[in-house]
């Protein structure tokens, strides 16, 4: 009955989303995405704010057992991310596909957004189901809904690829849930999340635990089965990469979280916390040193998502160690940290997309080396997206800065009291350095995109976009200030979520955080103060004095020309000089030779290729491809053959029986 | 206590870069210029007007302040000796990173407003360095955090909670540490050269060419600030092993640096700019090494 009502309300979205007038689609759409985020958005508010767990549905049937769904503390955090996540990205595509609305048919245009309606309700149903067989069936239809977002320019080339790319791992990851979904109901005869602990308790943890964290990795961008992300985002619609990389990885974390709180014993905790701080470690060092290397927009803030999934998990798995130790303490921050900072991510990662987005239809571009300077005719998209930088940087006074100083305490704690010292220090080393790269490859971005001249006709003829894109990048911004400037408030809430998995009470973690809280906050607006006096002083001393303009001091140089800036390229080729062996340099055209003393003209075009994707492009690679053709002799399209085979598989069946095998 | 804490830290801020002067004018045999000189140049410059670059955007005018500002909050979260500090909480040593790291990033973005090659060669190395720069960091307050089991800087550095003697030998590696720091985050030789800004030492000075009057001024202040910071930082580590006192730390600050930074410019010559990656990757070889260390002592206690 279940899916039947479900499907009833797929048919009743498509026939409005149809009916609707190309112009109308988007307010269709944010209709429906806005009405049941907001009916769940004041449920999970009620939650989250000390109500009872909120039952949401329950079925019984014959094959699949019991299901159900429902809104607990950890759900409503969820929950409330994704309303935010979707309701801003369908508020941006109104006005970022203005453009493509001419070119697109009626019916491409419903296709997009029924994905879009369709992709945004199934994350919600996917955060608020119990596990089981309802999870598994809104995490498919959030994969396919997905897939369909990316195709939205199916004409190029490049798109089809990294959309069946994508299709094909998340496919790979979903056999994979399935296989431990269907592990736990034979093991205890339920499916859902609440049977874990039992599952886990009677054998062994760490094969399920390792199906669930590749599973669940694989939709989170964990290295190294990262590689989808950086294709998908620059192949899909701005406000589908904003969704995408701001929310919908999140369902990944969310997965890996619910299965990390079933955990129990210490040996248990412990194992699983090296596991995922390792793997964090990893994927956050992997994802900024390739960000940094990176010279398209949305490739660089797709690197960036895959490290932000890193610090997450380093976060995840101090919480796991503190757990093992039985320091509560280690455990409320690291968790804590994890938590802010997933949610944290979710803003300023749309934030920044929408941002990028942007800078695409102004400048027909997201190539580095074909922007610069448009920050003066786009004086708010470059505002906002530089608020975003602050926050991704970790920089007080915003978000960023909040869940990660969480984060450092949690190790700290750790190192002060000497549980787990090394393995806090390595997560302490490899955070900071983190946090550093992620400056530098921000400061890149930054400084090429919006700053210094324009390198190309197109970046000097921007101009700034329709408001309701200023709107939808508002919504984000809300959440950064509203996390950075009130720290003691959004942290309350997020520790309530983490309440499942954590043995203290919530009012005694709380209890715990507030001193630390409050005085970050209260930095915070010493900060703001600070800087706005000084800069108030600095504007009354130059008030009555003279202020000329000139050119920029070329060093004496006096033909300095635009194409002379430092470039994209050029300001991470330190990093790359001192960290060659993780990126592959594939150089097209010919360099200026080191003889030439008056060079002619030359095209060197540069790239920058992840080794993991080599992976991909290996001989096993070739070797299902063979086989793949093979098995397509099977598919005659003959109808009495189809039939033949299904007589096949019951007669092994049966044979299988007869000898005991099944 | 607050304001004693305050003017003393400006006391030191201001004293290095003369101490350094001086220094240096004594090992060439020079008379060299007054002790206060720089703060003349200061008043100067805070009385000229402003020339701005036509490709530079309100962010360009807007860095001096952010820069000055997040140098000041992060300097009062500094103890010297046992004078606590006005900002003290659980971390505090993160958040005086990373306010640090906000000039940073403002001055680096100002770098690029400029649309200089120049300009973007200084952002560029100075963004790299300073990324490297953050392990080490954090690696010290680690070493900090597990010698004295506390995790704020008022705390660690606090009479009561005294780290043991047995960690002296990872007390003095530490102040080592945050002394060569204090060389990479203040421009200083080896890493570079606070004299010129010429292609082969273009960090930092090359990055502020297009600022003038008040804007330098500011962003001088700060960077006297930002060594003042680091400085003190390795003077109460170095007084942690013998006197933990304000009137020992913060002479001790001032003659650290002002001597160490005096000797090292009249001594050495400036890194090749290879050498400075390996410079900084020392450091943090050797604040992991420091942190090392203080795990193994403190695995002794078990033992004894």
């Amino acid at each position: 009955m279940f899916f039947l009502y479900i499907l009833f309300a797929l048919a009743i979205i498509t026939a409005a989303i149809c009916v609707a007038p190309p112009k109308a689609k988007a307010w269709t759409a944010l209709a429906f995405i806005g009405g049941v985020s907001a009916l769940l958005a004041v449920e999970a508010i009620g939650v989250l704010a000390g109500g009872e767990t909120a039952r949401l549905w329950l079925f019984e049937s014959l094959a699949l057992g019991c299901d159900t769904g429902s809104l607990d503390p950890l759900s409503a955090l969820f929950v409330l991310l994704i309303a935010v996540g979707a309701v801003a990205s369908t508020i941006y595509s109104h006005g970022y596909l203005r453009h493509a609305r001419d070119g697109k048919s009626p019916a491409h245009l419903s296709l997009h957004y029924l994905s879009l309606t369709v992709m945004s309700l199934a994350m919600l149903g996917v955060v608020t189901s119990d596990g089981g067989y309802s999870f598994l069936f809104f995490w498919e239809l959030m994969t396919v809904a997905s897939f369909l977002l990316i195709l939205f320019d199916a004409e190029r080339r490049e798109v089809r690829r990294a959309a069946l790319a994508y299709l094909i791992m998340m496919h790979i990851g979903f056999v994979l849930l399935v296989i431990g979904f269907v592990r736990l109901q034979v093991a205890t005869g339920s499916a859902s999340f609440a049977a874990l602990p039992s599952c886990f308790a009677a054998d062994g943890f760490l094969p399920l635990l390792l199906v669930f964290l590749a599973g669940f990795g694989m939709k989170a961008g964990m290295f190294p089965m990262h590689v989808w992300l950086p294709e998908a985002h620059p192949a899909a619609p701005s406000h589908v990469s904003a969704l995408m990389s701001g929310v919908m990885i999140k369902t990944g974390v969310y997965g890996i979280l619910r299965v990390i709180a079933a955990l129990d014993t210490p040996e248990a905790l412990r194992t699983t916390g090296l596991i995922v701080l390792a793997a964090g470690i990893a994927t956050g060092l992997w994802g900024v040193i390739l960000a940094a290397a990176q010279n398209d927009v949305k490739r660089l803030l797709a690197y960036s998502s895959i490290e932000n999934i890193g610090v997450v998990l380093i976060g995840l798995g101090i919480a796991l160690l503190g757990k093992a130790a039985g320091n509560p303490a280690m455990t409320l921050c690291g968790i804590a940290g994890a938590l802010l900072h997933t949610l944290n991510h979710s803003f300023f990662k749309s934030l920044l997309f929408f941002g990028a987005g942007n800078v695409l239809t102004q400048t027909g571009t997201t190539s580095l080396d074909a922007l610069g300077g448009t920050a003066k005719n786009m004086p708010l998209t470059a505002l906002l997206f530089l608020i975003g930088t602050a926050a991704i940087c970790a920089l007080p006074p915003l978000n960023g800065f909040v869940s990660e100083l969480l984060i450092y305490s949690g190790m700290f704690k750790g190192i002060a009291s000497g549980s787990d010292t090394l393995a806090a220090a390595a997560g302490l080393t490899a955070l900071a350095l983190i946090g550093g790269i992620v400056v530098l490859a921000f400061a890149k971005l930054y400084g090429t995109v919006f700053l210094g001249a324009p390198r190309s006709h197109e970046a000097a003829e921007a101009t700034e976009v329709d408001n309701f894109r200023i709107v939808a990048m508002a919504l984000p911004l809300a959440g950064i200030l509203f996390v950075g400037l009130f720290p003691a408030q959004a942290v309350g809430f997020v520790v309530r979520a983490a309440g499942c998995f954590l043995r203290t009470p919530v009012a005694a973690a709380q209890w715990l955080l507030t001193p630390t809280l409050t005085a970050v906050a209260r930095t915070a607006w010493l900060l703001i103060a600070v800087v706005a006096v000084l800069a108030a002083l600095r504007r009354r001393a130059l008030r009555k004095r003279t202020i000329a303009q000139g050119p920029t001091w070329g060093c004496g140089f006096t033909a300095p020309n635009i194409r002379m800036q430092y470039t994209g390229e050029s300001f991470s080729e330190g990093l790359q000089s001192i960290m060659p062996s993780l990126t592959q340099q594939n150089g097209e055209g010919d360099a200026v030779g080191k003889s030439e003393i008056f060079p002619t003209s030359h095209g060197f075009d540069i790239r920058h290729k992840d080794r993991i994707d080599n992976l991909f492009s290996a001989w096993w690679v070739e070797l299902l491809h063979q086989i793949n053709q093979r098995v397509m002799r099977l598919r005659t399209g003959k109808i009495n053959h189809y039939i033949l085979f299904a007589l096949a598989f019951l007669i092994l069946i049966f044979i299988l029986s007869i000898f005991n095998l099944l | 206590m607050t304001a004693l804490h305050t003017l003393l830290l400006l006391l030191v801020a201001l004293a290095i870069p003369g101490v350094i002067n001086r220094t240096r004018a004594c090992l060439a045999g020079r008379r060299g210029i007054r002790f206060l000189q720089h703060l003349y140049d200061l008043r100067l410059r805070l009385r000229k007007g402003a020339v701005y670059s036509t490709a530079t955007t309100a962010l360009f005018r807007t860095t001096p302040s952010v820069y000055l500002g997040a140098a000041i909050v992060a300097s009062l979260m500094i103890p010297i000796g046992d004078l606590r500090p006005a900002i003290s909480f659980d971390g505090d040593f993160v958040c005086m990173a990373y306010l640090l790291a906000l000039g940073r990033l403002a001055l680096v973005l100002a770098a690029m407003d400029t649309g200089s090659a120049f300009e973007g060669m200084g952002a560029s190395r100075e963004a790299l360095y300073g990324a490297l720069v953050e392990p080490a960091l954090m690696l010290v307050a680690g070493t900090l955090a597990l010698a004295t089991g506390c995790t704020s800087l008022a705390r660690i550095f606090d009479p009561a909670t005294l780290p043991g003697a047995r960690y002296t030998i990872v007390l003095l590696l530490t102040t080592y540490i945050l002394l060569k720091i204090v060389f990479t985050e203040s421009g200083r030789v080896p890493v570079d050269d606070p004299r010129t800004h010429l292609e082969l030492t273009m960090i930092h000075e090359v990055m502020c060419l297009d600022y003038c009057g008040v804007d330098l001024a500011m962003i001088q202040l700060a960077g006297w600030l930002k060594t003042a910071i680091f400085s003190l930082l390795a003077a109460d580590t170095l007084a942690a092993t013998f006197c933990l006192r304000w009137w020992a730390a913060a002479p001790l600050a001032v003659a650290l640096t002002g001597l160490s930074v005096g000797v090292v410019e009249s001594t050495q010559a400036r890194n090749k700019l290879v050498r400075n990656t390996i410079f900084i990757l020392t450091i943090v070889a050797l604040a992991a090494l420091a942190f090392f260390t203080g795990y193994l002592l403190q695995l002794n206690i078990g033992l004894a």
